[in-house]
């Protein structure tokens, strides 16, 4: 609050002061008192007047300031009428109860939201796990057909899979803490580990997959990253063009170690590629081709910022996509 | 005959395995009544224990700690539960390792051989194979005939060894494909044939250049 903001927002009663001052100087002229008394006491007025204003001014700057001051120290902002100390005058102590009451009503609403999310997330995760026992008897039971039949329900149940997965970290991605647990991993098991979940998929659609320089620790969770370079391999998949080879390799960064997914597919417009990563975006390449819902990459790039991965994306049409994830050395990981 | 004894709620998933497994040659003990899990153990002594973590009653955390207690079969952890603390706790439970649901069978029975394999229970694995006048040292990555012997690649030496298990029957690309994606040879139906030609070319080199026929738009035999 600036001077100038402070008289404009009193210039009602400061105009009122005036008049009531020079209303006072118009009677005592007219009843007789000497000019030079009355021009002392309205220096003396003005004085006081200015005075008072004054002090009224520096203390609601103060206040004001204090009032930021623990509203930026607040994590939850919502909870700054809690935290700031009540006015003394009457009316501004009612105003600031109301306030306050205002303040509870957003903080129960804001928890009841919270658990309810919570409670959500918990039944996705139990649904989850519910159903992957009926998928696993299912793969049991196409062990018994033949070749073909067999193949192409694997396919279907592996689809299924990699759908419920998507949704079980979707459901984790919000509080990722929970689950999460920072190890060591080597390289080679978590992208064995994702192929392996995608294989089907990745056969199906005739791809070649090099892992031959792929090798190395890194500390992350491997569940999660699994996972994440499965939404990368079902996407390079995807988007093959003819003859499809995926090359992971990795490649030492100073003390970092970087995972690279390379592939020969369609590849991603140029003006498209920034926005890859947006949630829900599906671009040319999946409106052409159908079935994408814009959510592999978004999860790809909310999961890497939870796990401290560098996740960098490049792409030329017709030639591939080649994505880079970054892992963090051990001693700069905040979570380990 | 080794005993695995399979601890698992769903009725589906425990008779499926339990074929799956009779199949492969072990003696399976499906489990139905759930409350005297650890002194069924102790009666049967199996010789590994598939173990389920959503159980009724209690769960497989507590019961893995129980049969600890009471039996010295390696247990293996087979559940839906994917998150990594679940796997820390189980292995630090005394599992002797974790699977997560859904699996796919060849992978359930490798890591059943390699744990049984590692607990000193299981046979040592095979490493000759004879078949159709070949003889294959899988360590070695060489077969022979006739006196003469050829280095083959990873690649071939897979190949060789399935239509070797399967001698007599007719293997397709397909199946070729999928063996050799179980060893993490990640290959298509292009290299597949050209890595056959090769193997042909070598199989040739030691006199038997028609050891693997070709079964028009079924697949290949030995």
């Amino acid at each position: 609050m600036t001077l100038g903001e402070y008289l404009s927002d009193r210039q009602g009663r400061i105009a009122l002061q005036f008049i009531g001052a020079g209303l006072a100087a118009v009677f005592l002229l007219v009843t007789g008192t000497q000019p030079g008394i009355l021009i002392i006491l309205l220096i003396a007025f003005l004085l006081v007047f200015l005075l008072a204003n004054m002090l009224h001014f520096l203390r609601q700057r103060a206040r004001l300031l204090e009032f930021q001051t623990i509203l930026e120290g607040l994590d939850q902002k919502y909870l700054f009428a809690e935290c700031a100390p009540p006015p003394r005058g009457l009316y501004e102590r009612r105003l600031f109860d109301l306030t306050r009451r205002a303040g509870r009503a957003m903080t129960g609403a804001v928890s009841d939201a919270q658990a309810r999310q919570r409670e959500y997330r918990e039944y996705v995760e139990r649904w989850v796990h519910e159903v992957k026992a009926p998928i696993t008897a299912a793969r049991l039971i196409c062990r018994e057909l033949d070749g073909e039949t067999r193949r192409k329900l694997t396919a279907e149940l592996a689809q299924i899979e990699a759908n419920i997965e998507r949704a079980l970290f979707y459901a984790r991605a919000e509080n990722p803490e929970q689950d999460c647990l920072f190890r060591q991993a080597d390289l080679r098991k978590i992208a064995a580990q994702a192929i392996e979940n995608h294989r089907s998929l990745l056969i199906q659609s005739g791809v070649r997959v090099e892992t031959e320089h792929l090798n190395g620790v890194v500390y992350t969770d491997e569940k999660w990253a699994v996972f994440l370079l499965g939404q990368l391999l079902q996407n390079a998949a995807r988007y093959r063009g003819t003859a499809p080879v995926i090359t992971l390799f990795s490649k030492p960064l100073g003390k970092q170690i970087q995972l690279v997914v390379e592939d020969n597919g369609i590849g991603i417009p140029a003006h498209e590629l920034p926005r890859v990563f947006d949630r829900g975006f599906t671009g040319s390449n999946g409106r052409a081709r159908g079935g994408a819902t814009g959510m592999g990459l978004y999860l790809c790039r909310k999961l890497a910022g939870f796990l401290e991965l560098g996740l960098h994306i490049t792409s030329e049409e017709g030639k591939g996509t080649v994505v880079t994830l970054t892992f963090p050395a051990k001693e700069t990981l905040t979570k380990l | 005959m080794q005993k695995i004894m399979i601890i698992e709620d769903d009725p589906a998933i425990r008779e499926e395995l339990a074929l799956i497994l009779e199949n492969e040659g072990y003696a399976s003990l499906p489990v139905t009544d759930f409350d005297i899990i650890p002194e069924q153990a102790e009666r049967e002594r199996p010789d590994l224990i598939l173990l389920d973590i959503g159980l009724p009653g209690r769960d497989g955390f507590s019961l893995c700690a129980a049969l600890r207690k009471s039996v010295a079969a390696p247990v293996i952890f087979v559940t839906s539960r994917d998150a990594g603390v679940d796997e820390v706790r189980a292995l630090s439970l005394g599992g002797d390792d974790y699977i997560t649901k859904p699996y796919s069978v060849p992978v359930l029975l490798a890591r059943i051989k390699a744990v049984l394999r590692r607990t000193g229970g299981g046979p040592e694995p095979v490493d000759v194979l004879e078949a159709g006048g070949l003889r294959l040292s899988l360590t070695k990555g060489a077969v022979s005939a006739n006196g003469k012997t050829a280095e083959l690649t990873r690649n071939e030496l897979q190949i060789l060894s399935c239509l070797m298990i399967h001698a007599g029957q007719i293997v397709s690309r397909a199946d070729l494909i999928d063996t050799l994606w179980d060893h993490q040879i990640y290959i298509d139906d292009n290299t597949l044939s050209v890595n056959m030609t090769r193997l042909r070319g070598k199989l040739a080199d030691i006199g038997l250049p028609d050891a693997v026929k070709t079964r028009r738009g079924m697949g290949y035999q030995l």
